[in-house]
């Protein structure tokens, strides 16, 4: 069965992937700081006895790759272990990584929401004014850096007028300013792709031949156009998906969403190296998991690629 | 503890119903209506991360916890120590014993009775295993036994003197804990649901998001006003600004400088200032290049205009300092007056110790403090006016602290902030001065240990007040290091909120506060 091989060979890949990344970090956090030091920052009569004794009970005394291959064996069992700071790692990434993944998808809907029928307006009408406003207006929308944007944002509708939370995770109408703020940044590349496409298909012989069956306008650019479009539009924004999750991480500081980004950054910032590992594990395992999905949808849309 | 999308998710207000159908499958337990409870909000930049007090090892504890534990001594926010847990104290057998007498009626929040057992427990546990993991027994090594004398009495037995124990013992690892529940819960659950015997106790802590703080009827000490508190982290300055602007919380910690017009521009927010432990200090590299010499040090010194900087960097809201401490701490000496900022001075120092115009020199920061990198700049300005060119290298944080500060790779400058919650300058002269501490990579001074080693045997106040007024006036005088400013603690606080009192080292209380 070439899908089930396919799968298994993917899945492969993806394991490896992850482990080439989890082992570079692992290493590379470990030749940057020591996370005793980052403990006893803030404390003062800290002897290197003290320093030694806490360093032990972290196991930090092991040489890295007995450290490494005990989070390994603990990572395959499912066991992500403890934070040097605060407990199980588990406890954490289980309240961080859904509320990563749903602003995820709520930016991926709004995004969606907005550039599709643009695109297909713009397209259809190319040359005209709304074209050209839309256009103008996807160049700006890139320009932004999305920090500003969500700065702007909270300053308009937070601040001014008091309609949504400036920050946090408190109630769904707290999703409303990060996920239009990454909302906005994605409509700005994808109206553009979807502009392009349809262009493209809009000019193809079957379109023509659509339009010369006597087709509405509208069944000819929903039902032959858009579906042709379709295989270009899912690979781009599934690949910008993975892209997604790694912007996410400024905006979740600025809305301090309780998410992925926001863990991560403060492991760095701590030297917690259990917690950067799992993170960094679960983020490349996403991102690989999200490629192989875009692959088997291929098949879906496309029977053509379903065989080889 | 819900750890869920649906825990997170039963936090939502009732009234959120517009896109509940996108989450339909997921469990809404609302929270149920609320009646006329009053919520205080509050806002600070980080999360403790471990409520446990021996673990801790962060400000951010002190803010939530001094709500939740209580220690022997209370300090107030005058930073007067007064009765705690134990109503008085005594010194015996030639100090080496210290006899506590406890509060009797003292209850945690989960009913267990306080008594002399629990304290013996707590030190235990602190000085033993559970504690060696952690940062915070160092503070407290000098005491080698606990003995229970009755059940409300119990002695401390001293392996040397520490002059600066009963303030220690009014925070952090020194807050008494409950002994039947932690063997009952376990270790990890208590670091996550703490009982103490606070005015405030645990409803829920959300790691990174925020605290859920709610009165305990049974404090032996009064009543809270509001009904809880609801702590939120907020790391990002501009975020915590907005959350306080528009109302979503009525306290803010952590107020930038940067913010301090802002604050002071809006009608519904005030300013709350008190003078914080914290000072940021230059130090010089004394073993290596021009600044061994006392007199380029000095120059350097007179070179920077202080005032100027306070006033128009940080808005007036710190003081200039002479030695590495505010005026609050224990060993400060109103007599000794920083250097006036002098350039001609300056200049004829330089020129007499032989130094040419345009002398490159290096000062080495950590790259976490964003005021601090503006005055860096200012600071490379003045010196280019008595001919130094400043070469600044920002780190990041663990690296500067790990390596280029603890293993002495620094340029001839380097900056230090510091702030010992004790408010007692052994806290940051001994780790500045004492040879061999991880913090001092160049000074070795006989004069300056011997004095560091006097003031740290006796409990007589005199002499260590004298001895530690003498170490700053050594360290003047031979301009060991740059004191540049002392900081104060910022506050934002809505109107809406009174009977705010600023606590100096962040340990804020919010037992007396009520919400409007």
């Amino acid at each position: 069965m070439p899908v089930i091989r396919f799968i298994f060979v993917r899945f492969l890949q993806a394991i490896l992937v992850t482990m080439a990344v989890t082992l570079f970090v692992a290493f590379a956090i470990r030749l940057t700081g020591d996370p005793v030091v980052m403990m006893v920052s803030e404390a003062s009569n800290v002897t290197e006895e003290d320093l030694a004794r806490i360093r032990e009970s972290l196991g930090l005394n092991q040489p890295f790759l007995m450290q490494y291959f005990e989070f390994v064996k603990n990572l395959a069992r499912g066991d992500l272990g403890d934070s040097f700071f605060r407990g199980p790692v588990w406890d954490l990434i289980s309240v961080a990584l859904p509320a990563t993944l749903l602003l995820a998808a709520t930016s991926m809907f709004v995004s969606i929401l907005v550039s599709i029928p643009l695109g297909i307006y713009s397209a259809v009408h190319k040359g005209g004014l709304a074209d050209q406003m839309i256009r103008v207006l996807s160049l700006v929308g890139l320009s932004f850096p999305n920090f500003w944007l969500g700065i702007m944002l909270v300053l308009v509708f937070s601040i001014t007028f008091p309609f949504f939370p400036a920050s946090g995770f408190d109630g769904l109408a707290s999703l409303v300013l990060p996920s239009v703020t990454i909302g906005i940044i994605l409509t700005a590349t994808n109206v553009r792709l979807v502009r392009t496409t349809m262009l493209e298909i809009l000019g193809a012989q079957y379109v023509m031949v659509a339009r010369a069956k006597g087709l509405s306008e509208r069944k000819v650019i929903y039902k032959h156009a858009l579906r042709n479009g379709a295989i270009a539009l899912v690979t781009f924004m599934g690949l910008q998906f993975g892209n997604l999750i790694g912007g996410l991480v400024v905006v979740e500081l600025v809305f301090n969403w309780p998410g992925m980004g926001t863990l991560s950054v403060e492991a760095i910032a701590q030297r917690d190296y259990p917690l950067l590992q799992a993170t960094v594990s679960i983020l490349a395992i996403m991102i690989v998991g999200v490629n192989l999905a875009v692959d088997l949808i291929y098949g879906l849309i496309d029977p053509r690629i379903r065989v080889s | 503890m819900m750890s869920t999308i649906g825990g997170l998710l039963s936090h939502l207000p009732r009234r959120a119903t517009l896109f509940a159908a996108i989450v339909a499958t997921l469990p809404i337990v609302g929270p149920g209506v609320a009646g006329a409870q009053t919520i205080l909000n509050v806002a600070q930049s980080r999360d403790p991360q471990n409520l446990d007090p021996i673990d801790t090892f962060r400000l951010a504890w002190g803010s939530v916890a001094s709500n939740i534990f209580d220690g022997l001594i209370h300090r107030t926010e005058d930073l007067e120590l007064e009765p705690g847990l134990a109503t008085s104290w005594e010194f015996l057998d030639d100090d080496t014993r210290i006899r506590f007498h406890l509060r009797e009626g003292v209850v945690f929040h989960n009913g267990e009775p306080f008594n002399a057992a629990a304290v013996q427990y707590t030190f235990e546990r602190l000085l033993g295993e559970a504690g060696a993991a952690g940062p915070q027994r160092a503070n407290y090594t000098s005491i080698s036994a606990i003995e229970v004398v009755d059940e409300f009495t119990v002695d401390f037995l001293m392996n040397q003197p520490d002059p600066v124990l009963i303030t220690k013992l009014a925070g952090y690892g020194a807050m008494i804990v409950p002994p039947q529940y932690i063997e009952e819960v376990g270790e990890e659950a208590f670091d996550m649901h703490p009982v103490g015997t606070g005015p405030f106790q645990v409803v829920e802590y959300s790691p990174t998001i925020g605290l859920e703080l709610a009165r305990f009827d049974g404090y032996w000490n009064g009543q809270a006003q509001v009904d809880g508190v609801n702590i939120r982290f907020i790391p990002e300055a501009a975020t915590r600004m907005s959350e306080l602007l528009s109302g979503g919380v009525d306290i803010s910690l952590d107020i930038e400088t940067t913010s301090v017009d802002t604050i002071r521009n809006n009608a519904n927010v005030d300013l709350v200032t008190v003078d914080g432990p914290s000072v940021t200090i230059l130090r010089f590299n004394t073993s290596e290049g021009i600044t061994q010499d006392p007199q380029v040090r000095r120059a350097i010194t007179m070179a920077i205009d202080r005032p100027t900087i306070i006033e128009a960097m940080l808005g007036g809201l710190a003081s200039p300092i002479s030695s590495a401490q505010g005026s609050g701490s224990f060993g400060y000496d109103p007599e000794l007056s920083p250097y006036d900022y002098d350039p001609e001075g300056a200049r004829a120092l330089l020129a007499a110790a032989g130094i040419e115009p345009g002398t490159e020199i290096t000062l080495d920061m950590n790259n976490s403090n964003d005021t601090f990198r503006e005055i860096s700049q200012v600071i490379a300005a003045y010196l280019s006016q008595v001919g130094l060119e400043l070469n600044i290298r920002s780190h990041e944080t663990s690296v500067y602290f790990n390596d280029i500060l603890a293993n002495g790779r620094t340029g001839e400058m380097f900056l230090f902030g510091w702030g010992g919650w004790t408010f007692d300058f052994d806290n940051t002269a001994y780790l500045l001065y004492h040879t061999g501490e991880r913090n001092n990579p160049y000074i070795d001074d006989a004069h300056l240990n011997a004095l560091l080693e006097l003031e740290r045997s006796t409990y007589d106040v005199d002499v260590r007040e004298q001895a530690l007024q003498d170490v700053a006036a050594y360290a003047h005088e031979n301009a060991l290091d740059l004191p540049l400013y002392n900081t104060s603690t910022l506050y934002g606080v809505n109107q809406r909120v009174e009977g705010f009192v600023p606590a100096p080292d962040l340990r804020m209380r919010y037992m007396d506060i009520t919400v409007n």
